[in-house]
């Protein structure tokens, strides 16, 4: 029946068949690849239901065996098959996966050279929407053949072929080198000269322009070189033109400058102007809006005076207004709370607004969030608030209502299995490093790549806001260990990655800063002395460093909670000793001198024991390691060290009196002596209580 | 150029139209955990009396001038009647309800930088922040040129001692209706060398000059403990 047949000509296989068809002519493929085209632009469900079916390599055929040839209706094959293989690979990952599985990329890239414009034109619109997506493989422009090449495309006439050149700069160009490389072929000029050409190539050369500057304060140099005046006004014009995707470039290329090269763009107008625009985008409904909040994070992100700034500007409220408006697509949600986590970061009076304005409460939804860029978002910003021991203490210490409603989602992000935020591998299977790994810590193997899934930048952003809250100041930290952080917090102390280790020591560390008895023992049996030994010994020394100074706060407050680090033989205190005397890093050095100070503190054994780790019975002659220390360029290690000589030395104790005399014969009171004088006055006045403690004994020589 | 002072001496004044930042010593005995003890002063003609008060630094950021932390009073007597003049920062007449009161303070240290002596606020005029300042025999030395410019020409960064306001903010442990006051704020001067702190209430409303003196507090070990944290 017509019916029928109708119907059967439009199902997807009957399609892929015709496109497939050897017998077909070149009459019906073409009417097969427009059917195909027409039905798959804008039409995600529809891509990924082709793509399934096998339609790609269909079309890379077509496009494949027609490329060589130049007559007209071999042109419009190419036009159309280029068309769908590029409607494939907009804004769809799974697309342009296929699409370069299928081989398309080096045909489309011939097409550029093909002698029919509309051939040529297809294939640049194609090829942009390959470099739209991460996936698109990296342009070497360290090759003379490609720099060339690309030249070529930017000096074409064709707007869609300047466009690609400019979309392979901005997927491509990641260092500093290929930066550099670029402006001396003289890039920086054509882009400069593209500015003033169609929106299309304006916009194309904004966004390549912010990638050539990007962290290069040369090349920004360059660009603002002698000529500086016209570019810079030429990009400033640009956040003024009446489209807004334009205005939001031309903002991202200054921040860009900005960012690169603080000394430019120092004028408060010129910032508050840049500030406002930006706001003024985050009404746009689309990805302009989506992208305006993040420019807007780029902008105040690290600098003080700017968040100051924006905070007179109420960007704070209007930040807080777009979140209560809701419901809004997660992008959006992402990059308004790495906003308010930027503005809030430093700033007491940022904080403050957003508590009065009362968003926490979204903020803290956005904690379970579906997509796990928004909850990372969320952690960010909870960290950036809690950043402040005033809010700590007024809003969320324990026994309030926010910390419970607060604590139990963030535990629950440490162990958020969601895969949804990064790729972690290219398409050559190379493994891809998570942006908190070194690539030591992934050590390469795929095996633990695919650990990487149980998403360690969730995780590390969640223990950045536990860090802070479990500081909370009360002494039972109730909330936190009822549901069972402690416990999550010692297994991540465990993790290969050296990133979520540190965060889960750091977090352990402000945890134990000031608990009671009960909590301490709690977190002690749930860490174990040996676990507590290997941290203390952790490759990394910010980890090392954390551990110390976990231990300090242990061993502080209640004189028996010394008595930690002497269990299993002194495991601990040995470990610590050993840092001590070997560690390079001034900071760890710091920590373990504390340890050691604060164990001074004790009763007689206490003391005794500290002497033996800073002065072992070893036989060497070498130079006692606390007479370096006290010699130390940081003051800081200056002051420990002092510090645990005043305990050492403290009156009333029965073996004060030998242990000046030791101290007085390794060299140490002819050392404090030297010291006087400090340049810094806390090292200067604990150098002259040990002293006059040291001298209630005699000069120690008798 | 800031000029560093020897101890005991007055500080050098900073030249220049603008001078540059310098910040108080970072003295480990005001970091945070670090605890003190000792009494309020707050005796009327009526009868003597000091109250016991524990403080904890819980927070502190130099580059700011900013500390605080809780201030706690001890056995707060239990008033037979209502007593007038308000004494110190609590109205006493309605205390026989709690045996001990917790408040949170903010401090400005007087860094030349952030804060200067001269308060500004809380009804404190430069004279009266005068009047309080000289009652720390360590501020003698500092007098003639805070009251020409409050101290903003001073390089405090080597004096062994830091003077601070405290302000109490609210109360930790009762309510905001419990009919207590917090008004006023101290004059703080506390010593880099023992950690040993002096300060003056100061509240139109109250007595004057209610003393606080507080000392480190060792927490019954023999010597100084430390304990530390750090927000992300």
């Amino acid at each position: 029946m017509p019916a029928s047949s109708a119907s059967s000509a439009h199902r997807p296989e009957d399609l892929i068949s015709r496109l497939s068809s050897a017998a077909a002519e070149d009459g019906g493929k073409l009417k097969a690849l427009r059917e195909l085209k027409n039905q798959i632009i804008g039409n995600r469900t529809k891509k990924l239901s082709y793509i399934k079916l096998g339609a790609v390599p269909s079309v890379v055929s077509i496009l494949s065996s027609t490329a060589a040839e130049d007559d007209a209706s071999s042109a419009s094959l190419l036009v159309q098959s280029a068309a769908a293989v590029g409607s494939f690979a907009c804004g769809l990952d799974a697309g342009v996966k296929a699409v370069l599985d299928a081989g398309a990329f080096p045909h489309l890239l011939s097409l550029i050279s093909h002698p029919n414009n509309k051939v040529v034109d297809a294939g640049a619109r194609s090829l942009k929407m390959i470099y739209q997506s991460k996936l698109a493989p990296k342009y070497d422009f360290l090759e003379e053949k490609n720099m060339e090449f690309l030249i070529s495309l930017l000096n074409n006439e064709n707007e869609n072929v300047t466009g690609l050149g400019a979309s392979i700069i901005s997927h491509s160009c990641e260092t500093n080198v290929e930066q550099k490389e670029l402006s001396d072929a003289g890039v920086l000029k054509r882009l400069i000269s593209l500015l003033g050409g169609s929106l299309c190539e304006r916009d194309a050369s904004l966004e390549s322009l912010a990638t050539v500057f990007k962290g290069n304060p040369e090349v920004v140099s360059m660009f603002l070189g002698p000529e500086s005046g016209r570019a810079l006004s030429a990009v400033t014009e640009l956040t003024k033109d009446r489209y807004p995707r334009t205005r939001l470039l031309a903002c991202m290329c200054l921040i860009t400058i900005r960012n690169a090269s603080p000394c430019y763009l120092q004028d408060v107008e010129q910032k508050t102007k840049l500030m406002l625009i930006l706001l003024e985008l985050l009404d746009d409904p689309g990805q302009v809006g989506d992208e305006a909040a993040f420019a807007l994070s780029s902008l105040i992100a690290e600098k003080e005076d700017l968040q100051q700034l924006a905070f007179e500007e109420n960007v704070v409220n209007k930040l807080c207004n777009h979140l209560q408006k809701g419901p809004l697509q997660a992008k959006r949600i992402q990059g308004i709370l790495l906003a308010l986590a930027d503005l809030c970061s430093k700033l007491e009076s940022c904080r403050s607004r957003l508590l009065s304005l009362q968003v926490l409460n979204l903020v803290t939804d956005a904690l379970t969030h579906d997509s796990a860029d928004v909850r990372a978002a969320a952690c960010s910003c909870m960290k950036s608030v809690s950043r402040s021991v005033k809010v700590i203490i007024q809003n969320l210490s324990a026994g309030s209502f926010m910390n419970e409603v607060i604590v139990i989602p963030l535990v629950q992000l440490l162990h958020d299995t969601s895969s949804s935020v990064q790729i972690w591998f290219y398409l050559d299977s190379n493994v891809c490093i998570p942006p908190c790994c070194s690539k030591r810590d992934i050590g390469y193997s795929m095996q633990h790549a695919l650990h990487c899934f149980i998403d360690p930048f969730l995780q590390v952003a969640a223990l950045g806001a536990i860090s802070n809250i479990v500081v909370e100041f009360s002494k039972h930290k109730s909330v936190f260990i009822q549901c069972g952080g402690v416990k999550q917090l010692v297994q991540l102390s465990k993790s290969m990655e050296s990133a979520i280790r540190l965060n889960a020591v750091w977090a352990l560390r402000n945890l134990m800063f000031l608990s009671d008895n009960r909590c301490k023992e709690g977190i002690f049996l749930e860490l174990t002395a040996s676990t507590l030994t290997s941290l203390i010994c952790d490759p990394e020394p910010s980890v090392q460093e954390q551990a110390l100074a976990l231990v300090r706060n242990l061993v502080d407050g209640c004189v028996d909670s010394i008595e930690y680090v002497f269990l299993e033989d002194g495991l601990i205190l040995h470990a610590i000793g050993r840092q001590v005397q070997s560690a390079l890093k001034a900071e760890v050095l710091v920590q373990g001198m504390y340890v050691l100070s604060n164990v001074a503190s004790g009763n007689e054994i206490h003391k005794e024991a500290v002497m033996h780790q800073l002065f072992p019975q070893d036989g060497s002659t070498t130079e006692p390691i606390m007479i370096k220390h006290l010699q130390n360029k940081n003051s800081q290690l200056r002051t420990a060290a002092a510090w645990a000589l005043v305990n050492l030395t403290f009156p009333s104790n029965p073996g004060a009196s030998s242990r000046v005399a030791k101290l007085w014969n390794a060299g140490v009171t002819s050392q404090l002596k030297n010291m006087v004088n400090d340049p810094c006055l806390d090292v200067k006045l604990r150098v002259k209580t040990a002293l006059g403690q040291f001298m209630t004994f005699g000069d120690g020589s008798t | 150029m800031p000029v560093r002072v020897v101890e005991n001496s007055a500080p050098s004044q900073v030249s220049g139209a603008n001078p540059g930042h310098t910040s108080p010593p970072a003295c480990t005995l005001l970091s945070v955990g670090q605890a003190f003890s000792g009494t309020q002063n707050v005796s009327s003609l009526q009868k003597d009396e000091a109250w016991r008060v524990n403080v904890r630094i819980q927070g502190c950021d130099l580059d700011h001038g900013y500390l605080c932390g809780t201030m706690e009073a001890l056995n707060v007597p239990m008033a037979d009647t209502p007593v007038a003049p308000i004494y110190s920062c609590y109205l006493v007449f309605i205390l026989d309800a709690w045996a001990w009161v917790v408040t949170f303070w903010e401090g400005e240290i007087v860094d030349a930088k952030n804060h200067t002596f001269f308060t500004g606020k809380w009804e404190a005029t430069s004279e009266v922040d005068i009047r309080h300042w000289t009652k720390f025999p360590s501020f003698s030395p500092l007098l003639s040129q805070v009251e020409v410019d409050g101290g903003r020409s001073l390089d405090l960064s080597s004096y062994p001692h830091i003077f601070m306001r405290w302000k109490e903010q609210y109360f930790v442990n009762v309510g905001t209706d419990c009919g207590l006051t917090i008004a006023g704020f101290y004059y703080v001067c506390f010593s880099c060398s023992d950690g040993s702190i002096n300060g003056f209430y100061y509240d139109p409303n109250s007595s004057p000059f209610q003393k606080l003196e507080l000392k480190s507090n060792h927490e019954g070990r023999s010597g100084f403990s430390f304990s530390s944290y750090e927000l992300q």
